[in-house]
């Protein structure tokens, strides 16, 4: 029983701090203080996934998303500075507020909809689950034998993102000296 | 398939190789190489309907007919059409006859049209012609024949128009084809019909199943006649024929005097169960053939060109014909048919001897006095004429007759007829003769060129001599009352409605003989006695009645103001303006979409997520 | 241990990727766009893992480290985008940068 407790305390407060980091990125003005509100969401996250069982996705979450992605982020405001800085917060057409505000509402009110009519059964009753679920070696199993199409496709796609990379960087760089001779 | 029938295919198939052979060789083949061609095939054509015409002999006497098909165009539900030859005593008879004329008259032209630049062309032309003919003739079912119907039209166009360097010959053909079109259209309503109701169009079959009496008979019949109607250029659709002389003189004489023009009668015999069915037609038909008769023997009296008088003598002719069919006396009407094929194409092919001596003059004004220099061509020419009055012993008297005598017959209507084909008689004599007596008679400065000591090419003369040997013993196929194989032979297709008495026979001979003797009385005294004053024809006459101004009036300046009006108001401001219109509109939509492309990238994201939510919506409320 | 059921965690997915979608259409900085297409794609990744706690099946956990690499790709891009936008002096607004338009 307090086992319970405790599970229901820390899912309470990741989920809290998931939501309020979420906000903070939308809100912030300042992007520097947007993508330190992206890592506490993706922190939380992290706790989610433990707490669903899957090891390894929060293991690979914290390492890559929060390692890398972020990083990455924050070398890229670092680097623009006051560029980056310098755009408005919201404006625009009157109409694509309130649209938003439309669409966003009825995208959420359809999911909660959906999901409250099938609270009928089918998504009350977890399955059990072994101490090997979520592991590495059952993820790597999966990864190899039932799913080995996506491991290869998305080898491919992350060496097109790479060579996407190169490309955009040298052309950058291309300009920079056409524009300073 | 029976050896008869493989005959009659031969017989079709062999003037289609030669068009064909004749198209496709163009100018590796010699011109004169083409005539022999066209020649050579109808003869062949000629040989193979004579060996039909020997194997039906062999048969019973019921068991005649045949058809074979070839191949099925259509199957479709209960509907079987397809290419089905009828191989019976009366297609046989046609066959003979088209394609014996035809050959004597393609070997004519090999004389006629030597050193006419086109003649491969009117070789292959004729070729097509006989083709389409013998089609017309042996087609067991009407899809066939309507198509045969179509294309020996398309010949005549072709053939009328083959001058082409000649605006009038061009204007003749379209005029043709045009009154020959009204025909084919009332024609194919007539089948429309008769689908419709029956279900088929093979004649076993359609005989069978049509209705008898009652508004749809009488339509499909009416829908025939005016096929036939045009076809043979009678009241009201005979105002081409005259204007179709402008084609070459053999032309005229095989398609509008011998075969052609009398698809017109095959066509009410062949298909006579249906006519049989609507009296009030057939009553119709034969008063058109009375006027027709009457009318064109005296426009023939005033005309000057040679040809056109025997054109309108063709139309008379064909009067009777369609008086005969129409009294039901079917014998009696094709018997006409083949002596009139004998006798019209000898003269036709006499006269064009003559014009072609004269290099092309066909005025009989200036052609006097030739009868001198061309002794055979003008005692061809008398032999034609006599045939053609009806005088004994030549063909015309045994075929006219016998159809003026099932006349006698009819009560009050048949009395009329009997009237208008006697008065007929009379002006035929009047015409005939005027014209002999103007050309080949009398004195004149017609100064012909000879071909040495003949009076043409060896190929006009000897097939002139033919038929005028024709024209002279062909009238004894059938002598009624006494000997009338004719009759036997075609009475399981068409049999007579009544066979006339010898009384009525003699009586009807008598008269016509004596008012043709008559006719040809008038016209001694009139033309051929020097000095005699001739008298001034009526401009009625010599204006045809006014035919022609009367269509101009009623069809074609009407048609031509429509015509005008449609282009100016419906063409160019309703088409061509809707489309423009049309283009409008889109161009306009365009510009009002592609405002939405702004550019903003958050108005397209924006795009996507209502789509998402609308989608949700949808699969949410089909659950 | 028995803690929420997996519905809860949907609700909680939910409404992460409507926050997402959110920043998306409202912001007009490309970098704060792809910061919420992240959050939109973390909450994509949170119902892919719970549906896999919920049916015993590791799948749902494999795909979303597929999406976690194919995130990471995509960010390559978009920042590679962004740097070359800002060597260029351009401005980062997204109503200014407009040219795709018909």
């Amino acid at each position: 029983m307090a086992a319970d407790v405790v599970v229901w305390i820390v899912w309470c407060g990741a989920a809290f701090a998931c939501i309020a980091s979420a906000l903070g990125v939308v809100s912030f003005s300042n992007p520097f203080f947007s993508a330190l509100a992206l890592i506490g969401n993706l922190a939380s996250l992290a706790v989610l996934y433990l707490l669903l069982g899957g090891e390894f996705v929060a293991a690979a979450q914290v390492l890559v998303y929060g390692g890398a992605v972020m990083v990455m982020f924050l070398f890229v405001i670092a680097y623009l500075g006051e560029q980056a800085r310098e755009a408005p917060w919201a404006g625009g057409p009157s109409w694509q507020a309130v649209g938003t505000v439309l669409a966003a509402g009825a995208i959420l009110g359809e999911v909660l909809v959906a999901l409250a009519l099938t609270t009928g059964g089918r998504l009350r009753h977890e399955a059990h689950v072994g101490r090997s679920f979520g592991s590495p070696a059952q993820i790597g199993h999966l990864f190899l034998t039932d799913h080995l199409l996506a491991f290869e496709v998305t080898s491919i796609v992350l060496l097109v993102a790479a060579v996407g990379g190169v490309v955009l960087g040298s052309h950058a760089r291309a300009l920079e000296d056409d524009a300073r001779t | 398939m029976t050896a008869a029938n493989a005959a009659a295919w031969v017989c079709l198939a062999l003037p289609l190789a030669a068009t064909g052979s004749i198209a496709l060789a163009g100018t590796r083949l010699s011109r004169r190489g083409a005539g022999y061609v066209s020649t050579l095939t109808t003869f062949g054509s000629f040989a193979a309907a004579l060996v039909a015409f020997a194997r039906l002999l062999a048969e019973p006497a019921g068991a005649r007919a045949s058809t074979s098909t070839s191949w099925t165009w259509l199957a479709a539900g209960p509907y079987r059409f397809g290419l089905t030859l009828l191989t019976d005593q009366l297609s046989v008879t046609m066959m003979l006859v088209v394609a014996g004329v035809g050959a004597l008259i393609i070997a004519y032209s090999l004389g006629y049209m030597e050193g006419a630049d086109e003649e491969r062309r009117y070789f292959a032309y004729m070729s097509l012609f006989v083709f389409s003919m013998l089609l017309l003739v042996q087609a067991g079912s009407l899809l066939l024949l309507l198509a045969g119907w179509g294309m020996v039209g398309l010949s005549s166009y072709l053939l009328i128009g083959f001058h082409q360097e000649r605006p009038a010959a061009i204007a003749a053909a379209k005029k043709a084809f045009v009154m020959n079109a009204v025909g084919d259209a009332t024609m194919a309503l007539a089948l429309f019909l008769l689908v419709e109701q029956t279900g088929r169009l093979d004649d076993a079959g359609v005989f069978a199943a049509a209705p008898h009496g009652g508004t749809v008979a009488n339509l499909v019949a009416l829908g025939l006649l005016g096929g036939a109607v045009a076809k043979s250029a009678q009241i009201p659709l005979h105002t081409w024929l005259p204007d179709a002389m402008e084609g070459p003189t053999p032309v005229s004489a095989l398609i509008h005097a011998a075969t052609m023009v009398t698809a017109g009668v095959y066509l009410i015999v062949r298909l006579h169960p249906l006519f049989e069915n609507a009296y009030l037609v057939e009553d119709l038909a034969a008063g058109l053939g009375a006027a027709t008769l009457v009318m064109a023997g005296l426009i023939a009296l005033v005309q000057t060109d040679i040809k056109r008088v025997i054109a309108y003598s063709t139309m008379s002719q064909i009067g009777y014909m369609f008086v005969g069919a129409a009294s039901r006396a079917y014998p009696n009407g094709i018997f006409h048919l083949v002596t009139h094929a004998f006798f019209k194409a000898l003269l036709f092919l006499a006269a064009g001897i003559a014009i072609h001596a004269l290099s092309g003059e066909q005025d009989i004004r200036r052609m006097r006095g030739i009868g001198r220099t061309m002794p055979h061509t003008r005692r061809a020419f008398l032999v034609g004429s006599l045939a053609l009055v009806g005088i004994p012993p030549f063909a015309g008297f045994f075929s006219k007759d016998s159809i003026l005598a099932a006349t006698i017959d009819r009560g009050a209507f048949g009395a009329v007829l009997l009237a208008c084909g006697l008065l007929g008689t009379f002006l035929t004599g009047l015409y005939a003769f005027r014209l002999y007596f103007v050309v080949f008679g009398g004195e004149g400065d017609a100064r012909p060129h000879l071909h040495g000591r003949a009076e043409g090419p060896p190929s006009m003369v000897s097939t002139v001599t033919v038929l005028a040997g024709l024209s002279a013993v062909g009238g004894f196929l059938q002598l009624a009352p006494v000997w009338t194989p004719l009759t036997t032979w075609l009475a399981p297709v068409a049999p007579p409605f009544a066979e006339p008495s010898g009384a009525h026979e003699a009586i009807a001979s008598a008269a016509a003989v004596a008012l043709g003797l008559a006719g040809i009385a008038v016209a001694y005294r009139l033309y051929a006695v020097a000095g005699a004053r001739v008298p001034r024809p009526w401009a009625v006459l010599e204006h045809k009645l006014y035919w022609d101004e009367l269509y101009d009036l009623l069809l074609a300046r009407p048609a031509d103001r429509l015509a005008r009006g449609l282009g100016r108001f419906v063409e160019q401001l309703l088409v061509a303006g809707s489309i423009g219109e049309v283009a409008r509109g889109f161009q306009l939509g365009g510009a009002e979409v592609s405002r939405m492309q702004n550019g903003l990238v958050r108005a397209y994201a924006l795009a996507l997520a209502g789509g998402v939510a609308v989608l949700a919506l949808v699969f949410l409320s089909t659950r | 241990m028995h803690g929420p059921d997996v519905l809860w965690y949907l609700v909680l997915a939910a409404i992460l990727f409507v926050t997402g979608a959110l920043g998306v259409l409202v912001r007009r900085s490309p970098l704060i766009i792809l910061l919420s297409v992240e959050i939109m794609l973390n909450g994509a990744n949170l119902a892919l893992i719970s549906f896999a706690r919920r049916s015993g099946h590791a799948d749902g956990q494999v795909f979303a480290i597929a999406v976690m690499a194919v995130a990471a790709s995509e960010v390559v891009v978009g920042l590679g985008l962004i740097v070359a936008m800002g060597r260029r002096r351009l401005q980062l607004d997204v109503d200014t940068l407009r040219t795709l338009r018909g």
